[in-house]
C-alpha cells in the first residue's frame, strides 16, 4: 500500500545535525517566552486578587446584592370600646423597574394599551421618579382590582421591568367615619421627604396626610423591614439573603366610640345638615363623639385625590373640607347665656332670686333691644331666665356684670381660648373684651355691645368643642379638662406606651353654689314645661341642656319671610348643648346644625339620639328593674 | 500499513498523557460549574464536551497509528480541505452575532477556522523543515509561507472573525522567527504589516472591532459596553481572593454578570472559585504542558519533528496567553478561547489533534523503524 509520495519516509529524514542543534537551541528562547508571559499572568492575579482582592469581593457583593424595603404595617385604630375603625390590608401596586427594562418607552405603550391607562398620567410618574435609582420600582398603578393583578401576573412575560409590588393598605372599617379626626395618608410630598428624616422616608412612602394619622405619624408608621436578595445581572432576583421584618406601627385606641360617632354623623347625614357634634366625659374630658357633616370622603384620598373631586369639595357650599368642631367659629348664641349668668352671680349684681320685667323689649340708649319673644316673659328669675332664655333678662345682667367680667368666666369655661385637643388648625375662638377692641379694632368699647355679647352674639365666637367643654364644665362642677382623643397607646409587643390621664387645665371655683342654680335652669329647658327643648326629653333620664340660634346676619330684607324663604346661607345657625344625667352628669353633648334655624328642633333630636344610644343599656337596665319593682309590689 | 512496533509503545510519553487528562479534568470540572445550576433542556455543555474529549482522545490513538513525517505529504490535501471549508462557512455557514462560522455537525458546531490553525502549523512545519536555509530565510524564500498563510487569513477575515485571523498572523510569526530569517526580510515584513494595519484600521476593521481596542485603550469610555465585561472578568478574579468563594459558589458567574463564562471567560468563574491558590495550581500544570511541548520539540529527532511540536506549542500557548490576558482586563475581547478549558468542540478537538502530533513526535523521537539500524 502506497502511503506518500516517497518510497520510504527514511528519504526525507534530514542529516544536517548542525542545523538541527542550532534550531534547538533556540527552543531556549521559547521557553524564555513561555516564562515571561507567565510570570506577567501570575503577577497580574496576584495583583488583582491579593492586593486588590478585597475591592473586588465587595464590588462583586454589591453586585450581586439587592436591598428593598419592606413597608410596615401601619399601626391600627380602635374606638373606646376596641372596635377596628382603621386597619390594614394587603394592596397590589403595578410597579415598574426600570433596571429590568431595555425598553421603556416601548413597555409603557405595550402596558398603557394592554391595561386601558392614559400613557400621559404613566409618563408623569416617570418624570417624578426620575432621580431614583434604577432598581427601585416606581408605582404606576395603585390599589389594582384582582382582574388586573391577574392579568399582569400572567403577562409578566411580556411585559419585562413590570411587577406586582404588595404593601400594606389602609382599611376603613366605618368608611368615612370621623374622617376628620382621623385623618387620611398620601404619598409623601418632596418637600415633606426634605424636612423629614431621610432614612425614615423614601419617595412613595406613605405619610400621615391629616387629622390623627398626620398628628401621629411617629406612633402609627412602625419601622421598615428589609429584604435582601440576590440578583443575577438581568436584576432577576435568585435566592433571598438577609430578611429583616418590618415593625408594625404602634395601635390608637381612641376615646371616641365609635357607635356614637355613626349616630351623629347618620343623623346629621339623613338631614342633609351641615355641622358638628361633640360629646364628652364630663369628668374626665374624654371624647366621646368628634363629628363634622358632611363628611369627609376619604375613599377619594387613597392614591391621591382628583382633581375634579378636589373642586367639587372646595366649591361645596356646606364646606366639607372644614372640621368643624374645631375649625369653625360660630356665635354661641343662648348657650352664652350660661356663662352671662354666672358672670352676674359672681360678681354679685344678682342672686338666684333677682328678678327684672320683660316686656319684649329693653331700652339702652337710644334703640330699642327686642326679646326674642316679641310678647314678653314678664317677671322673670334666673332660673326661668335660662329655661325660657329670656333676652331681657340677660341684657340686664350682662350690662351690670360688664363685658370684661363675661369675658372672664367665658375664659373660665373654656372660651376665646385653644383647648389644646389633639387636632389640627383649631380656633382659638373669641370672648370680647373692651381691650381686646381698643387693640384690634381700635376702637372704643360700646355699651351697647354688652347687650350683644351677654346673648352670645355680636363679637363672640366659639367653636362647637368650646361650647361642649364649657357645657361639660358647668355640669362637673367648675373643672374645665383638656379634651383628649387617645386612650391608649399600645405598641406591637402589647405594651401601653401612653395611656390616658384626665388634665384639668383650669377651673371655677364654685364656692357659693352658682352652677347647682344654672344646672337648675338648664334642667328647665328640657324638662320644664316651658323649656325650648323638651322635645329632647328621654324617659327615665334627666337632661340638662341649652339651646341656640346664632344670627348668621341682621337683614332688615328677610324679617318678614317665613323661615322656609330665607336663602339657606341667611337662615341662622342652631345649637343645642346639654349633658346627662342631670342628677350626676356623665356625658355632654353639643350639636351645632349650620343654618339650621332652631337649635330645640333642628340640633335638639341629634343630641337626643345620642343620649339615647349612649345610655340605651343603664335605661333598659333600669326600666326592667322598676318593671320587676313594681310586679313585686303588685304581689 | 501503520507500524506499531512494540518498542514504540515502550517509548509512549505518559507524562505528557497525564498532564493533559490533569488539565481536562480540571477544564471539565471548571465547565461543570461554569454552566451550573444546569439548564432543564439539552445536554450540558461539561457532558457535551467530556463526549468531545473522548473523541479527541480516540483521534490522537490514531493520530499515534502513522509516523507524524506522513505529514509531509498529508499537510496539503488537509490544508486545501481546510480552506474549502472555510469558504463553505463563508457561503452556507451558521451565522451568528454578525459573523458566519460554522458548520453544523449535530454534536457540535465545527468551526474551520480552529482547524485552520493547525493545518498552518503543520504546513508551515513542513515547508520550513525541509526547507534548510543555514543562513536564514531570504525574502523569496518567504513567499510561499506567507501566501500559505495569507490565504485562511483573509478567509477567516472575512468572516469576520478578527481574533481567529490574527492568532494564525501570530502563528506564522513565530514559526517564522524560529526558523530564522535574514534581517532585511524583518525590515520589509515590518514596513508590510504596518502598512496593512493602517490599511485595515482605515477600510477593514468593522465597528465593532475598532471599539474594542478603544475600549482598551480607555476602558472608562463605555462602562456598560466592551468595557463591562472587562470589569466584570476582573471582579470575579479579584473577588476570589487567596482561597476563592469555593467550587460551585461563585457569584459572578453563576449570577450571569460574567459574560461568556464557559466559553472565553472560563478561566475567570476558575480563578473566582478557587482564588490565587487554585489559579497558580491551574496555571503551573497548564505551563507545565507547554514547557514539556518544548521539551518535546528538544528532543525530536528530525527537523520537521522540531517545527511538530514548537508550532503546536506556540498554537496552545498564544491562545492561552491572549486569552488569560483578555480576562485580566490587559487585552480586548477578541474571541480567543483558552485552549482545553474553554467550552467549544473545534477548538477542543484541534488542541487534542496538536497534542496528538505532539505525543507522535515524542513516541517517535528515537530512531525506530526499518531504517533504525542504518
Amino acid at each position: 500500500m502506497k502511503w506518500s509520495r516517497y518510497k520510504n519516509l527514511d528519504e526525507i529524514v534530514e542529516h544536517d545535525d548542525a542545523e538541527l542543534d542550532s534550531l534547538k537551541k533556540r527552543i531556549f528562547f521559547a521557553a524564555l517566552l513561555i516564562l515571561f508571559f507567565a510570570a506577567i499572568i501570575v503577577g497580574r492575579l496576584w495583583f488583582l486578587q491579593i492586593y486588590k482582592g478585597e475591592e473586588y469581593r465587595n464590588r462583586s457583593e454589591n453586585n450581586r446584592v439587592r436591598m428593598r424595603e419592606v413597608a410596615a404595617p401601619r399601626g391600627s385604630i380602635e374606638d373606646r370600646m376596641g372596635r377596628e375603625m382603621v386597619t390594614n390590608k394587603p394592596s397590589f401596586n403595578v410597579v415598574l423597574v426600570r433596571e429590568d427594562s431595555n425598553d421603556v418607552d416601548k413597555l409603557l405603550k405595550n402596558i398603557a394599551l394592554a391595561l386601558d391607562l392614559d400613557i400621559s398620567r404613566l409618563w408623569d410618574k416617570l418624570r417624578d421618579a426620575e432621580h431614583k435609582p434604577k432598581h427601585l420600582p416606581i408605582r404606576l398603578l395603585e390599589d389594582v382590582d384582582w382582574e388586573t393583578l391577574a392579568y399582569v401576573e400572567n403577562h409578566n412575560q411580556e411585559f419585562p421591568g413590570i411587577r406586582i409590588e404588595t404593601i400594606p393598605a389602609r382599611v376603613y372599617h366605618y368608611n368615612n367615619l370621623a374622617a376628620h379626626a382621623i385623618g387620611y395618608l398620601g404619598e409623601i410630598s418632596k418637600k415633606e421627604l426634605a424636612n423629614r428624616n431621610s432614612e425614615i422616608y423614601t419617595g412613595g412612602d406613605l405619610i400621615g396626610k391629616m387629622g390623627l394619622e398626620r398628628l401621629r405619624e411617629a406612633d402609627l408608621r412602625g419601622e421598615k423591614g428589609s429584604s435582601s436578595s440576590e440578583v443575577n445581572a438581568r436584576g432577576f432576583e435568585q435566592q433571598l439573603l438577609k430578611n429583616i421584618e418590618p415593625l408594625p406601627g404602634n395601635t390608637i385606641q381612641l376615646t371616641l366610640d365609635a357607635e356614637l360617632q355613626k349616630v351623629a354623623e347618620d343623623l346629621m347625614d339623613a338631614g342633609d345638615k351641615a355641622g358638628a357634634v361633640v360629646a364628652m366625659e364630663v369628668k374626665t374630658g374624654r371624647m366621646l363623639v368628634l363629628a363634622s357633616n358632611p363628611v369627609l370622603p376619604i375613599n377619594q384620598f387613597v392614591g391621591g385625590i382628583s382633581h375634579k373631586n378636589w373642586n367639587a369639595l372646595l366649591e361645596n357650599p356646606k364646606h366639607p373640607l372644614i372640621n368643624k368642631v374645631v375649625q369653625a367659629m360660630y356665635p354661641p348664641g343662648s348657650t352664652y347665656k350660661m356663662m352671662t349668668a354666672i358672670a352676674g352671680l359672681s360678681s354679685g349684681v344678682i342672686t338666684k332670686d333677682t328678678v327684672f320685667y320683660c316686656p319684649g323689649h329693653y331700652y339702652f340708649g337710644n334703640r330699642r333691644y327686642h326679646c326674642w319673644k316679641r310678647g314678653g316673659h314678664g317677671a322673670v328669675d334666673l332660673k326661668r331666665a335660662i329655661s325660657e332664655s329670656c333676652d331681657v333678662y340677660f341684657y340686664q345682667v350682662g350690662l351690670r356684670a360688664g363685658v370684661d367680667k363675661l369675658a372672664e368666666i367665658a375664659n373660665m369655661f373654656g372660651l376665646g381660648h385653644k383647648s389644646g385637643i389633639e387636632m389640627e388648625h383649631e380656633k382659638s375662638g373669641l370672648a370680647p373684651t373692651k381691650a381686646w377692641k381698643k387693640k384690634n379694632r381700635k376702637q372704643k368699647w360700646q355699651e351697647g355691645e354688652t347687650l350683644s355679647v351677654a346673648i352670645g352674639q355680636g363679637f363672640n365666637l366659639t367653636t362647637p368643642l368650646q361650647i361642649c367643654l364649657m357645657t361639660a364644665a358647668i355640669a362637673n362642677g367648675g373643672k374645665q379638662y383638656v379634651p383628649q382623643v387617645i386612650e391608649k397607646v399600645t405598641n406591637p409587643e402589647g405594651k401601653v406606651v401612653d395611656q390616658f390621664e384626665p388634665i384639668v387645665a383650669s377651673e371655677f371655683k364654685d364656692d357659693n353654689g352658682y352652677l347647682k342654680l344654672i344646672r337648675e335652669g338648664m334642667e328647665e329647658v328640657v324638662q320644664g314645661r316651658r323649656g325650648t327643648a323638651r322635645k329632647v326629653r328621654i324617659k327615665g333620664l334627666t337632661i340638662g341642656g341649652k339651646t341656640g340660634t346664632a344670627q348668621v346676619v341682621r337683614l332688615k330684607q328677610y324679617k318678614h319671610l317665613k323661615e322656609e324663604d330665607i336663602p339657606y346661607k341667611f337662615r341662622d345657625h342652631a345649637w343645642f348643648t346639654c349633658y346627662a344625667p342631670a342628677e350626676d352628669p356623665e356625658i355632654a353633648v353639643t350639636v351645632l346644625v349650620e343654618h339650621g334655624l332652631h337649635g330645640g328642633s333642628s340640633a335638639g333630636p341629634v343630641a337626643r339620639a345620642i343620649l339615647a344610644a349612649y345610655f340605651e343599656e343603664p335605661l333598659r337596665l333600669a326600666a326592667e328593674a322598676k318593671a320587676a319593682a313594681e310586679e313585686n309590689k303588685s304581689e | 500499513m501503520p507500524r506499531i512496533d512494540r518498542r514504540l509503545l515502550y517509548s509512549f510519553d505518559w507524562i505528557l498523557l497525564a498532564i493533559l487528562m490533569g488539565v481536562c479534568g480540571m477544564a471539565l470540572m471548571n465547565l461543570y460549574s461554569a454552566s451550573y445550576p444546569p439548564l432543564p433542556y439539552g445536554i450540558p455543555p461539561y457532558i457535551k464536551q467530556c463526549y468531545l474529549f473522548l473523541l479527541g482522545l480516540a483521534s490522537i490513538v490514531f493520530i499515534l497509528c502513522f509516523d507524524y513525517r506522513e505529514l509531509h505529504f498529508w499537510n496539503y490535501p488537509f490544508y486545501i480541505l481546510i480552506v474549502l471549508l472555510l469558504l463553505f462557512v463563508l457561503f452556507a455557514g451558521n451565522s451568528a452575532g454578525g459573523a458566519q462560522r460554522w458548520i453544523n455537525l449535530g454534536l457540535f458546531k465545527l468551526q474551520p477556522s480552529e482547524l485552520a490553525k493547525l493545518a498552518l502549523v503543520v504546513t508551515l512545519a513542513s515547508y520550513y523543515s525541509r526547507k534548510e536555509q543555514p543562513g536564514g530565510y531570504g525574502i523569496r524564500d518567504m513567499v510561499t509561507p506567507v501566501l500559505l498563510t495569507l490565504l485562511p487569513f483573509l478567509l477567516i477575515l472575512k468572516q469576520p472573525d478578527l481574533g481567529t485571523a490574527l492568532m494564525l498572523g501570530i502563528i506564522f510569526v513565530s514559526m517564522t522567527v524560529f526558523a530564522k530569517v535574514r534581517w532585511q526580510t524583518y525590515g520589509l515584513g515590518l514596513i508590510l504589516c504596518s502598512a496593512a494595519g493602517v490599511f485595515a484600521w482605515l477600510y477593514l476593521l468593522k465597528e465593532y472591532q475598532k471599539r474594542r481596542i478603544e475600549t482598551l485603550l480607555n476602558p472608562a469610555k463605555d462602562p456598560m459596553g466592551q468595557g463591562y465585561q472587562i470589569l466584570q472578568s476582573k471582579i470575579a478574579v479579584g473577588s476570589g481572593e487567596f482561597s476563592g468563594k469555593g467550587y460551585l459558589e461563585g457569584t459572578q458567574g453563576h449570577l450571569h454578570f460574567l459574560p461568556e463564562r464557559h466559553t472565553d471567560f472560563a478561566f475567570a468563574v476558575w480563578s473566582e472559585e478557587m482564588g490565587f491558590a487554585g489559579s497558580v495550581t491551574f496555571l503551573s500544570v497548564y505551563f507545565c504542558m507547554l514547557f514539556w511541548g518544548l521539551y518535546a520539540a528538544m528532543t525530536a529527532r528530525d527537523r520537521f519533528g522540531v517545527f511538530l511540536s514548537f508550532g503546536v506549542v506556540m498554537l496552545i500557548f498564544w491562545q492561552a496567553v491572549i486569552n488569560l490576558l483578555m480576562i485580566l482586563g490587559f487585552l480586548p475581547v477578541v474571541g480567543i478561547p483558552l485552549p482545553l478549558v474553554s467550552y467549544g468542540g473545534s477548538s477542543l478537538l484541534t488542541t487534542l489533534f496538536g497534542l496528538g502530533i505532539l505525543m507522535n513526535v515524542r513516541m517517535r523521537r528515537f530512531q525506530v523503524g526499518q531504517n533504525a539500524d542504518k
